[in-house]
């Protein structure tokens, strides 16, 4: 499934954006370690990000930061889309 | 090097330290290159008190002139937070709060990335919320102009409440005046007001307003070289021939390099052992300096050459930005293992030797990971035992080199699959837990530091000396003495020739018996020693597998160093101590070896056997020494001991009484 169709409040899950999508993160399913990293490493609440590279690993820029998160991880994280690619 | 001790509270301490700064700072903002800046190549290395996390600690004098202050620097580990739950953030918030057996430093010097400050700035806030002095230093502001961002230190200072020096610790820019403004502030001893932001929100909120009043510009968008790069090593296929010829070009340089300081040093060693034996009286005195004390530090000091040159090029790689793109490639295959893609270089290492890939493990964040990690290292084929494998396959498939070449390969290829298979069963028993889903992030590609490179190996090549080479020599020492006590009396067989050798009528004939009755001599000495007694007594435990006793003892003189097997064998029976494979006389003398009924000492059964034991044992008292060091417990030494020596000992089982049930006894 792509989610690069047209801006929606819906949440999906980060590895079904495609390259080049914008987003806002929107919740994080996951162990609560994770969530913390997530955030310290810059993916705080709403902040807005841009797939560089879908799939295994799904790498995101967010404020300058190039950041991979392996499969699992990105299926964890909800985000709004933003923007079409 | 400084014990661990120096991070400690010591009055003594205090009196003759004048200031402590820490540098304090995310990953990848250049702090590392800031604290060799500021230290030079005095930096001394230890462990936090009680943990295995690396503390590089250096003395400088910050300033200039007058204004000039002697204050010892502590490099903290790289840390995104100070709240998470990780071993750096813990000892980051003990230490600047003074908290246990740490010393409350007089200043931090936090490193900021000038390119991505708002996530960078969340941190100074929670450092702001102690009440010890802090000065940003703002670094890499070349690379944020390059991006187009334009920075007001001036206005960041003054939003923040903190003194903030734009520099470039790379080129050694502003440096100097960083030095001076810490001096200054420590001189002063004036700190700000404790900021009180509570939570993460007000903290985001805090850097955001931050940023908004001293950068301007809003950089240079997508950098499409990364994004294609990025793809291209993280691609499924792409990314793995990479990775197989960075890794490739990696080892061929390790191998290729460290051969000849590792030959070097050998011959030092050597020349220094005959020395010691020609210069002092013969006695045991003589006997434990050459083969005991000599001996263990030459077991240590060759391995030297691989530790320093492994980390040397892991840090040039780790600098490139290139490691945290390969560990990802290698994540897809571990992860399924219960390791995690970082654990790709330090198994990877572990065919060179598993003392530097076990040291490796350092680059896993999860404590958990790196412990599976560590446990599973040496089931790697490593270097000592080719030998080892070219002398039992040789022995397994006589006049066959083709068999022999693939039973060579099937060691390497069943040393890695038992490997990935007990790390998914050490993760579901000792070690629970999956291996932790990876994210990481991808620093900036760029050149790597040479000077950072040669700090690192120097570093990593000292604390091993240090830590591994006391217990190695010790351990050694330990096992000259069981095998060079009791002194067995002059062997019948021995004195034959000696006196033969003294009838010989040419000096060729003479050296050659000479050295047969040496031969005869270390023969009966193993057989008397302690370690042949044991032998003795621990056949009927190796006897399902094959073993007679001399098989036994050479066996167990491995558990020191499996390397030691050959020449074992070759002295019990029959050859000389020289391992040199090259002499086919030695091979052909083993081979036609008998046990004491009259039967062959090889067959097709007990060579396999011997194979597959060499394979799976942890025959290496180094490797224990070090897992005791980077584990920080003998309990996981011990561990790694019993299920690998259970292992080996299973499998050699299975494989001598298959063979036999098939009739290749």
């Amino acid at each position: 499934m792509s989610a690069n169709v047209a801006p929606c409040q819906q949440p999906i899950p980060l590895s079904q954006l495609r390259a080049g999508c914008t987003a806002r993160l929107h919740s994080a399913d996951l162990a609560k370690d994770d969530c913390a990293l997530l955030k310290a490493l810059g993916l705080t609440d709403r902040c807005l990000l841009r797939v560089c590279k879908a799939g295994e690993p799904c790498i995101v820029e967010v404020k300058a930061t190039r950041i991979g998160l392996s499969r699992t991880l990105a299926r964890g994280v909800f985000v709004v889309p933003e923007a079409l690619a | 090097m400084a014990s661990s001790s120096s991070l400690k509270r010591s009055p003594d301490q205090a009196a003759r330290v004048s200031y402590r700064v820490v540098l304090v700072g995310n990953p990848n903002t250049g702090k590392t290159t800031l604290f060799n800046r500021l230290s030079g190549s005095r930096a001394k290395t230890s462990n936090f008190p009680g943990t295995t996390t690396a503390a590089r600690i250096a003395h400088a004098s910050l300033g200039n002139g007058h204004g000039a202050v002697e204050a010892e620097i502590v490099d903290l580990p790289g840390l995104y937070r100070l709240g998470l739950s990780t071993p750096e953030s813990r000892i980051c918030r003990e230490v600047l709060a003074g908290e246990g057996l740490y010393h409350k430093p007089d200043a931090v010097v936090v490193v900021v990335d000038a390119c991505n400050l708002t996530r960078n700035l969340v941190l100074v806030g929670e450092l702001l919320a102690y009440d010890e002095p802090v000065v940003v230093a703002l670094n890499m502001v070349d690379l944020a102009q390059r991006r187009g961002l334009t920075l007001d230190a001036a206005a960041l200072s003054r939003e923040i409440g903190c003194p903030v020096v734009p520099i470039v610790a790379r080129r050694g820019e502003a440096v100097d005046r960083l030095t001076g403004i810490v001096a200054n502030v420590l001189r002063k001893g004036e700190s700000h007001t404790p900021i009180g932001l509570a939570t993460d929100d007000q903290l985001e909120a805090w850097a955001d307003r931050a940023v908004a009043a001293s950068v301007t510009g809003v950089g240079s968008g997508a950098d499409t070289l990364t994004e294609r790069l990025d793809k291209t090593f993280t691609h499924p296929i792409l990314g793995v021939l990479v990775f197989a010829l960075v890794m490739g070009g990696m080892f061929w340089t390790l191998f290729a390099l460290a051969a000849l300081p590792m030959d070097l040093i050998e011959a030092v060693f050597s020349r220094l052992g005959v020395w010691v034996t020609e210069t002092l009286p013969p006695g045991a005195i003589r006997d434990l300096t050459a083969d005991g004390i000599i001996g263990g530090i030459a077991g240590t000091a060759v391995f030297l050459p691989q530790i320093c040159l492994l980390f040397f090029l892991i840090s040039l790689l780790e600098d490139t930005g290139y490691l945290a793109r390969a560990a990802f490639v290698m994540d897809r295959l571990l992860c399924r293992f219960g390791l995690p893609g970082h654990a790709f270089v330090p198994l990877l290492s572990s065919h060179a030797c598993a003392l530097p890939g076990i040291m490796a493990t350092r680059l896993i964040p999860d404590r958990r990971d790196r412990l599976a990690t560590i446990l599973v290292a040496p089931l790697m084929s490593c270097s000592a035992r080719l030998p080892v494998y070219v002398f039992l396959t040789s022995m397994l498939f006589v006049g066959q080199p083709l068999y022999a070449a693939v039973a060579f390969a099937g060691c390497y290829l069943l040393g890695a699959v038992s490997a990935l298979v007990s790390a998914a069963v050490l993760r579901r028993t000792l070690v629970k837990g999956t291996a932790r889903p990876m994210v990481l992030e991808l620093p900036t590609y760029k050149m790597p530091s040479f000077t950072n490179a040669l700090i690192a190996a120097r570093d990593q090549g000292y604390a091993f000396l240090k830590t591994a080479g006391t217990i190695i020599m010790a351990i050694s020492i330990v096992m000259w003495w069981l095998s060079a006590y009791p002194k067995a009396p002059e062997a019948p067989e021995a004195v034959t020739l000696q006196r033969a050798a003294s009838a010989a009528t040419n000096d060729a004939q003479a050296h050659d018996l000479l050295a047969r009755a040496d031969a005869a001599q270390a023969r009966a000495q193993q057989q008397q020693s302690f370690a042949g007694r044991i032998g003795r007594v621990a056949q009927p435990v190796f006897a399902p597998l094959g073993y007679d006793w001399q098989l036994t003892v050479g066996v167990l003189t491995s558990f020191l160093a499996r390397e030691v097997f050959v020449s074992t064998m070759s002295v019990l029976l029959g050859g000389s101590d020289d391992p040199d494979l090259a002499d086919t006389g030695v091979i052909a003398r083993i081979r036609q070896a008998q046990r004491d009924d009259g039967s062959p000492l090889f067959t097709p059964a007990t060579s396999a056997s011997a194979l597959v034991f060499f394979v799976l044992a942890m025959q290496c008292t180094s490797t224990l020494a070090v897992t005791r060091q980077e584990t920080g417990s003998i309990k996981w030494a011990g561990v790694q001991l019993a299920y690998m020596s259970g292992l080996a000992y299973v499998a050699a089982l299975i494989t001598y009484q298959g063979l036999r049930a098939a009739g290749l006894s």
